[in-house]
C-alpha cells in the first residue's frame, strides 16, 4: 500500500533532524565543542602575529561580509534624499572665494554651516582677513580643526588647523582610523587627560541643529559608534560653488537647512580627501577610495538625525551563537564520522559551504532589516575548525578510554 | 440611490489621489534651461522645487538633472521643451530585496568560471603596463557617437573602419556605471556587428557604451547606446507624427519621420522608415537616393 504524501515527508523530515541530533547530547558531541574553543584559544594566546605568513588573514583583515549589502546587493540604492542637508563643493577655491560662498549662502539663512576644510597658517593676507571676517560675521559656522595627540597615553590635544581662529566653534575632523582600511566607525566624542570633551565635527552639526538627537548622540559618550552608509553622494543635494556666487541656486533649497561645505570629486581617479567605505563597489582585495570625507560626515548626521543607529550585538551573544552552531555542526559531523564515513569528508565540505553561505546571509538579513550587526566570524571558523577537531578528538578520546576508562562512541583504529 | 452617491465619491477621491502629481527637484543643470509654471516662464535654479504641472526648456547644447519624488533621478539632455507630467516613468523607484539580490548574487558568482592571468589570457591582454601613444586603428563616425535604440528594428548595425589590415575584432559593450570592463564582448571578422547580436544582453531604458577594436589591441574612443524603453520611443514617435503638414501623403509622412529619427539619433527606427519612404514611393529619387546613402553611410547590406 502506498504511503500517504504527509507521511512520506514527515519521514524524511525526521531523518534529517535524526542526522543533526542523534549525537547531540553524547558527551563527545559535547566534549569536541569544548574541544574546537580550546583550540581557538590555544592559538589565539600564541604571542606572534602569524598573520604576517597568512596571506588568507591578510587580505581578509578589512573585510565584512555586510559590505556585500552595499556593494553587490543594492542596499541604499532606493534610499531617498536626505531634505536636511545640502552638500557645496568648494572645489579648489581660495580663501578669498571660500569666504564669498560662505556668505553668499549664509544669505539664504541656513541653520548650520559647517566648513570642512582645516588652514594651517598665513596666505595672502587680503585674504585670511576676509575669512576670519566671514568667520566671526556668520556665528552659526561650524569651523574644522585637527585633534594633535601627544603624551605617553595620547590624551594630552592640541588643537590644529585653525589659524582662521574666529569661527564660533571648532569640532574635531579626526577619524581614528588607518587610511588605508575601511572607515566603519567613528568617535563622537574625545576626553583628553583632564576629561575635557571635544566634539567631532558631525557631533557639532547635530547639536546646533537637533538638540534631542544630539541629546540621543550624547548618551553614546566616546566609544567607538559603527556609521550607518544609508547615502552615497547622489542621495544629497550637491551645490557647484560657481552656481552659487552664479546666483544659480534656488535659496529655499539652502534655507534652515545643514549647509556642508567640502571638497567633492566624482572622478575615481582623484582620490583626494576620498575615504573606503563599505559602499566601495570592490568589498574585498585592493581598491580605490570611493567616498569624499564631507559624504562620510553626512552619512554620520544623517544617521543620527533620523536615529538609524546600527546596534552591534553584544561579545557574549556571539560567543553563545557560535557554540550552539559548532555544537549542532559537532553533532552532524560525528554522525557521518561515525556511520557513513566514507561520505564524511564529501558532506562536511559541503556543510561548510552551505553554512557559510547561510551565516552570510543571516548576518546581511539582521543587518539590512533590523540594523544589527552580529559578528558571525567566529561561529564561521568554528564550522571550519570543526572537521580537523574530530580527527584530534578521536585519538585523545581513544587515548583516554585506554588510560581512564572515558566513555567514547570512538573505536580505537577507527578508520 | 446612495450605493451610487457612495461609489461615485470613491471614484472621485481614488482619481483625485491618482491625480496628485510626482514632485521633482532640480538637482543640476547646465546652459540656459528654464522653467515654465503658470505660463511664467523663469531662470532655472538648482534646489528648485517643480510640481508636475511645469514644464522644462533645454536648449541645444543644456543638460537638466531632476530627481523625482527625493529618488529616481534622471537627465535630460535632448533639445526641447518638456512637460513634467510625460516623466511618470522616470519616478518609479524599483525596490530591493537585499535577500533576493543576495541569492541571486551567491548562485552568479557560483556559476561563473574562475579564470586567471595564466589560464585565460584572452580576458586579461588588455591589461597593458604603459600609456597610449598609437594612432588608433579604428576609426568609428562621429554619426555613432550616441545611438538611440527602441528594440523594434532588429536590422541595424554598429560599424567602424579599419586603417590596418586586420582580419578580426573586437567589440566591447560596458556598462555606463563600470567603463573599466566590458560586460560583453565579442570577436568579429566584419567591419561591423549586428544590433541583434548583442540584443540579448541589454535591458531596455538603460544606456551603455560602446567600442571595437583590431583584436590584440585597445580603443579608448567610448561610445553611448541608449536602449531606451518601447513606450519612451513611442512618446517621441507620436510626437514627430504630429508634428506633420495637414495634408501628407503617406510615403512623404514616412520619409519625414525617418529623417527626424535619424535627427534624434534613432537610427535603426530612421531605416525602416526610409525603406518604407522608398518602398511607398518608387518613384521618387529623393527617397532612392537618400535610403541608399543611409545603407552605405551606417554599412547596411
Amino acid at each position: 500500500m502506498k504511503k500517504p504524501l504527509h507521511k512520506h515527508i514527515g519521514g524524511h523530515a525526521k531523518k534529517v533532524h535524526s542526522h543533526f541530533t542523534k549525537y547531540l547530547y553524547e558527551r563527545d558531541t559535547i566534549f569536541a565543542t569544548i574541544w574546537v574553543f580550546l583550540f581557538i584559544v590555544v592559538l589565539g594566546s600564541i604571542p606572534l602575529n602569524l598573520g604576517v605568513i597568512n596571506p588568507i588573514k591578510l587580505s581578509l583583515k578589512d573585510f565584512d561580509s555586510n559590505d556585500l549589502s552595499y556593494s553587490k546587493l543594492g542596499k541604499g540604492t532606493d534610499t531617498k534624499l536626505d531634505s536636511n542637508i545640502v552638500l557645496i563643493n568648494i572645489g579648489y577655491a581660495d580663501r578669498e572665494v571660500l569666504s564669498m560662498m560662505i556668505d553668499k549662502a549664509a544669505s539664504m539663512k541656513p541653520k548650520v554651516m559647517a566648513l570642512d576644510a582645516y588652514f594651517s597658517g598665513p596666505r595672502e593676507p587680503h585674504q585670511d582677513s576676509l575669512l576670519t571676517e566671514t568667520f566671526e560675521r556668520n556665528k552659526n559656522l561650524i569651523a574644522a580643526a585637527v585633534l594633535n595627540l601627544s603624551g605617553e597615553d595620547g590624551d594630552t590635544v592640541t588643537l590644529t588647523g585653525n589659524y582662521i581662529n574666529t569661527a564660533s566653534q571648532y569640532a574635531f575632523v579626526n577619524i581614528f582610523n588607518d587610511s588605508l582600511s575601511t572607515i566603519r566607525s567613528y568617535e563622537p566624542f574625545f576626553d583628553d587627560y583632564a576629561k575635557k570633551r571635544y566634539k567631532s565635527f558631525s557631533a557639532a552639526i547635530v547639536e546646533a541643529y537637533d538638540p534631542v538627537a544630539y541629546k540621543k548622540l550624547e548618551k553614546k559618550g566616546t566609544s567607538k559608534v559603527i556609521i550607518n552608509y544609508t547615502r552615497s553622494l547622489k542621495k544629497y543635494q550637491l551645490i557647484q560653488y560657481e552656481d552659487l556666487l552664479a546666483d544659480n541656486v534656488e535659496s529655499s533649497s539652502i534655507e534652515g537647512k545643514i549647509v556642508l561645505f567640502g571638497y567633492i570629486n566624482e572622478d575615481p581617479n582623484d582620490i583626494s580627501d576620498k575615504k573606503f567605505t563599505p559602499m566601495n563597489s570592490r568589498y574585498y582585495g585592493k581598491s580605490i577610495p570611493d567616498m569624499n570625507g564631507i559624504v562620510v560626515h553626512a552619512n554620520i548626521i544623517s544617521m543620527a538625525l533620523e536615529d538609524n543607529y546600527i546596534k552591534k550585538l553584544p561579545s557574549w551573544a556571539n560567543l553563545l551563537i557560535a557554540v550552539l552552531v559548532c555544537w549542532l555542526h559537532m553533532s552532524f559531523f560525528v554522525r557521518y564520522y561515525l556511520e557513513s564515513h566514507i561520505w564524511f569528508h564529501l558532506v562536511a565540505k559541503i556543510a561548510q559551504v552551505l553554512s557559510a553561505i547561510f551565516f552570510v546571509w543571516l548576518g546581511i538579513y539582521l543587518f539590512d532589516k533590523y540594523r544589527l550587526k552580529v559578528d558571525l566570524k567566529l561561529s564561521l571558523l568554528v564550522i571550519v575548525l570543526a572537521v580537523d577537531v574530530i580527527y584530534f578528538y578521536e585519538a585523545w578520546a581513544v587515548w583516554m578510554h585506554k588510560k581512564f576508562n572515558y566513555k567514547t562512541v570512538f573505536k580505537p583504529h577507527h578508520h | 440611490m446612495k450605493k451610487y452617491l457612495f461609489l461615485i465619491l470613491l471614484f472621485l477621491s481614488a482619481a483625485t489621489v491618482f491625480g496628485q502629481g510626482n514632485s521633482f527637484l532640480l538637482y543640476s543643470f547646465k546652459g540656459n534651461v528654464s522653467i515654465l509654471e503658470n505660463k511664467v516662464e523663469s531662470k532655472a535654479k538648482v534646489g528648485k522645487t517643480l510640481t508636475s504641472t511645469a514644464s522644462i526648456k533645454v536648449p541645444a547644447g543644456s543638460a537638466v538633472t531632476l530627481i523625482c519624488n527625493e529618488a529616481a533621478m534622471f537627465t535630460i539632455g535632448k533639445p526641447g521643451t518638456y512637460a513634467l507630467t510625460m516623466f511618470g516613468d522616470s519616478c518609479r523607484v524599483s525596490s530591493n530585496s537585499v535577500s533576493a539580490n543576495y541569492v541571486k548574487y551567491v548562485w552568479a558568482q557560483m556559476t561563473k568560471p574562475s579564470g586567471s592571468a595564466g589560464s585565460n589570457r584572452k580576458a586579461y591582454m588588455n591589461t597593458v603596463g604603459a600609456v597610449s601613444r598609437n594612432i588608433n586603428n579604428v576609426w568609428i563616425d562621429t554619426r555613432l557617437d550616441t545611438v538611440n535604440y527602441s528594440g523594434l528594428v532588429n536590422e541595424f548595425p554598429l560599424s567602424w573602419k579599419s586603417y590596418a589590415d586586420a582580419k578580426d575584432f573586437e567589440f566591447l559593450l560596458y556598462n555606463s556605471d563600470n567603463v573599466s570592463a566590458p560586460f560583453f564582448t565579442t570577436y568579429v571578422s566584419k567591419l561591423k556587428i549586428p544590433v541583434k547580436d548583442f540584443a540579448k544582453k541589454i535591458k531596455p531604458g538603460t544606456s551603455y557604451f560602446w567600442t571595437a577594436a583590431i583584436k590584440g589591441e585597445v580603443n579608448e574612443e567610448l561610445k553611448v547606446f541608449n536602449y531606451v524603453t518601447k513606450e519612451a520611443f513611442e512618446i517621441i514617435l507620436d510626437n514627430i507624427k504630429k508634428q506633420g503638414a495637414a495634408f501628407e501623403a503617406p510615403a512623404e509622412q514616412a520619409y519625414r519621420i525617418g529623417f527626424m529619427l535619424e535627427d534624434a539619433h534613432y537610427l535603426a527606427e530612421a531605416f525602416e522608415y526610409y525603406t518604407k519612404a522608398a518602398t511607398l514611393d518608387t518613384a521618387n529619387a529623393l527617397y532612392r537616393t537618400t535610403l541608399m546613402s543611409f545603407k552605405k553611410d551606417y554599412e547596411i547590406k
